[in-house]
């Protein structure tokens, strides 16, 4: 498997048999056009005829892109894995209310402190574990959540004890609709870092170090040193992540942070397609509204409630249920996710040909979840 | 000499052992003493099973927690039907049951996948058994009766002992009797170590690995459903994830503290690790820490072992 091709390649192939094919059509523009607008629609205008409730939870749909894509840079470019993310996301998530709650700052201040706190979390965490990897590196950042849940958010300074800590909508943004945009603009920025991040010279030796460490390490990267980057980095769009949530859901509760977050986290990035932005957003989007979908179509509530003998499953447990399965299937038989199956899709809406047999440059493969 | 220093793991950690107990008699937290070395025999039984997992193949076992907490659910739903032994027996076999599903569900389709992989399908074990726990049984905590009532017949340095804490104490005496037997004395254990050792060469000796693999597994679930059963009902009562959420960290420190290879050194692990927690959740020094400073204790032994003495306490150097 080649770790860094041209991304025209596959097109390049394609034309073997093809001969010589010199782009769309014009019905093939206007075909395309037609599907860009009606994701355009789907994303920015829908959303506008919905109620307010609905409206929260595409936000939080939107913003669990941005922690999928946290995780993605830990599981899916260096290769480790966080089974403590919660504690990142949920840590940032009370640093933002905190700041702007009990310190009366404005709401760009929590953000950026969020995101200053994701990001120093990772670096002390990292800085200390940075020689345990693999295998022991889950069981670190598992061990790490459940003292995050113990300890740290029952600090009641921080975290408001029981009752939670409130975070108000932040001015100019005080509608659901007007947030839900602001969130879609965060997610747009951490997707653009997240793509430039690959291209710089860092980026690559990342994917090699993936690869293979020892060989990275002997054409000179420094492996510790970029396995922390990118560890800081996944940590800070977690912090952002959370920050979101919290002011989405106007208020943070110390229970929401547990262990099942955590694995959700994981099953979402590995299902959504691992180093697939595209894949991972939509993974993400997709268990973060499996409740809502359920109470919104009740023809997938009956389906799932006709399994015989079990009783009704409510939207909360929905995917928890759903997710290990998923997670196994995508395992055992996709391992590029939803990132692969939408690859011939994607191409397509890129102007070229409609090829179910591209896999894209950078295949993912059951052996690149690793140590 | 060199008999010194090929046993010096075992030293150091059964100094740590007695250097805790003699400060802890000392400083008057005998309770926490007692209380820890009984729960730390329940996280050593569960890293029994973790480490004969990580022996056998190479697996962090993230569901051994929740073979423990299915065994306890069938223990609650049998024990209102028929006595309290035959219930017991049943959750045993619910748990080794549930053991060699995942064994041949999850764990052998993805046999040549790398370990990571296999520890993220664990833990989607862990989640999905804790989510139809949910699903069927609702998210409430339920009581359980311990199997034996007797709370004060016995006492240990002025500290009251029931008999369900010695009956797990007496359990876990035997089981580490049997499987020290088991692998050094009888051929079938053997061969598990030498599926471990030399896959390759095991095979070539006409031993099926991969069923080897489907007994380790059988195994490691009945240790942990005999956590379960004999440790969730002293506490009480237990909800869905009892022992993920309680058990699994503790006895993941216990098999790691003995080098992830080591039966004796996981159970000594797992002493240590029940006694630093009682001492952080009893001992007034942590008072001022948020929350139980059993688990950050706990987490900070973990990390300690990790960056200082990787290969644990009685673990060989690799």
């Amino acid at each position: 498997m080649t770790a860094v091709a041209d991304p025209t390649q596959g097109a390049a192939d394609v034309g073997d048999d093809a001969r010589q094919w010199s782009g769309p059509s014009p019905v093939g523009w206007l075909a395309r056009g037609i599907v860009w607008l009606a994701l355009a629609w789907l994303v920015l205008v829908f959303p506008l005829g919905r109620q307010a409730f609905e409206v929260q939870q595409y936000s939080e749909a939107v913003i669990f892109g941005i922690i999928g894509l946290s995780l993605n840079v830990l599981l899916g470019y260096v290769g480790q894995i966080s089974l403590g993310h919660q504690a990142f996301v949920g840590i940032g998530a009370f640093a933002a209310a905190y700041v702007v709650s009990e310190q009366s700052q404005s709401f760009w201040l929590g953000v950026a402190v969020a995101v200053a706190i994701g990001g120093l979390q990772a670096l002390v965490l990292g800085g200390v574990s940075l020689r345990i990897t693999g295998l022991y590196f889950a069981l670190v950042t598992l061990a790490y959540g459940l003292v995050a849940e113990r300890n740290i958010f029952q600090i009641e300074e921080f975290t408001g004890g029981g009752q939670g800590q409130p975070a108000p909508k932040p001015e100019g943004f005080s509608t659901d609709w007007r947030y839900y945009y602001l969130c879609l603009a965060f997610l747009v920025i951490v997707m653009w870092i997240d793509w430039r991040m690959m291209k710089t010279k860092g980026g690559r030796a990342l994917l090699a170090l993936r690869e293979n460490p020892r060989v990275a390490a002997t054409f000179g990267v420094n492996v510790k040193a970029l396995t922390l980057a990118a560890f800081v980095i996944s940590g800070a769009f977690a912090g952002l992540g959370g920050a979101l949530l919290a002011f989405n859901d106007t208020f943070v509760s110390p229970e929401t942070w547990s262990f099942n977050l955590a694995l959700i986290f994981v099953i979402m990035t590995v299902v959504g397609g691992l180093r697939s932005r595209v894949g991972v957003v939509i993974g993400s989007a997709f268990f973060a509204l499996i409740g809502y979908l359920l109470d919104r179509f009740p023809v997938l509530q009956d389906a799932l409630n006709a399994i015989p003998g079990a009783p009704d499953l409510s939207a909360e447990i929905a995917p928890l249920v759903i997710g290990p399965l998923l997670l196994l299937l995508t395992l055992t038989f996709f391992p590029g996710g939803i990132g692969q199956q939408i690859r011939p899709l994607q191409g397509w809406l890129a102007g070229r040909r409609f090829d179910l047999k591209d896999r894209g440059p950078k295949e993912v493969q059951i052996t690149d979840v690793r140590a | 000499m060199d008999r010194i220093r090929e046993h010096r793991g075992a030293v150091v950690a059964v100094a740590i052992v007695v250097g805790l107990v003699l400060v802890l008699v000392l400083a008057g937290e005998k309770e926490a003493l007692v209380i820890g070395v009984i729960a730390g025999s329940a996280y050593g039984l569960l890293a029994l099973g973790l480490v004969l997992i990580y022996k056998s193949s190479g697996v962090f076992n993230f569901a051994q927690g929740e073979f423990g907490t299915i065994a306890i659910y069938v223990l609650y739903l049998l024990h209102f039907r028929v006595p309290y032994g035959f219930a017991v027996v049943g959750a045993l076999i619910a748990a080794v049951a549930m053991g060699v599903l995942t064994e041949r569900l999850v764990v052998r389709p993805l046999f040549h996948a790398p370990r990571v992989t296999l520890l993220v399908a664990t833990a989607g074990v862990a989640l999905f058994a804790t989510s139809v726990e949910i699903w069927f049984g609702e998210a409430t905590a339920r009581p359980i009766d311990r199997a034996l009532p007797t709370l004060d017949r016995f006492s240990v340095l002025g500290v009251q002992i029931s008999d369900q804490r010695l009956l797990l104490l007496a359990v876990l005496a035997v089981l580490a009797a049997l499987l020290a037997l088991f692998f050094n004395k009888t051929n079938l254990g053997l061969a598990i170590l030498g599926a471990s050792q030399e896959p390759t060469a095991t095979e070539l000796m006409g031993i099926s690995v991969r069923r080897l693999s489907t007994l380790v597994w059988a195994i490691a679930a009945l240790l942990g459903g005999l956590a379960g059963v004999l440790a969730i009902p002293e506490g009480g009562g237990f909800a869905p994830g009892a022992l993920t959420v309680a058990f699994l960290i503790p006895a993941f420190t216990a098999a790691v503290l003995g080098g992830m290879t080591s039966l004796p050194g996981a159970f000594l692990g797992g002493v240590i690790v029940g006694i630093v927690e009682a001492v952080g959740t009893s001992a007034s020094v942590f008072d001022g820490i948020p929350g139980s400073a059993g688990t950050l204790l706990v987490f900070i032994v973990l990390l300690a072992v990790l960056t200082v003495r990787p290969q644990g306490l009685l673990g060989r150097r690799s």
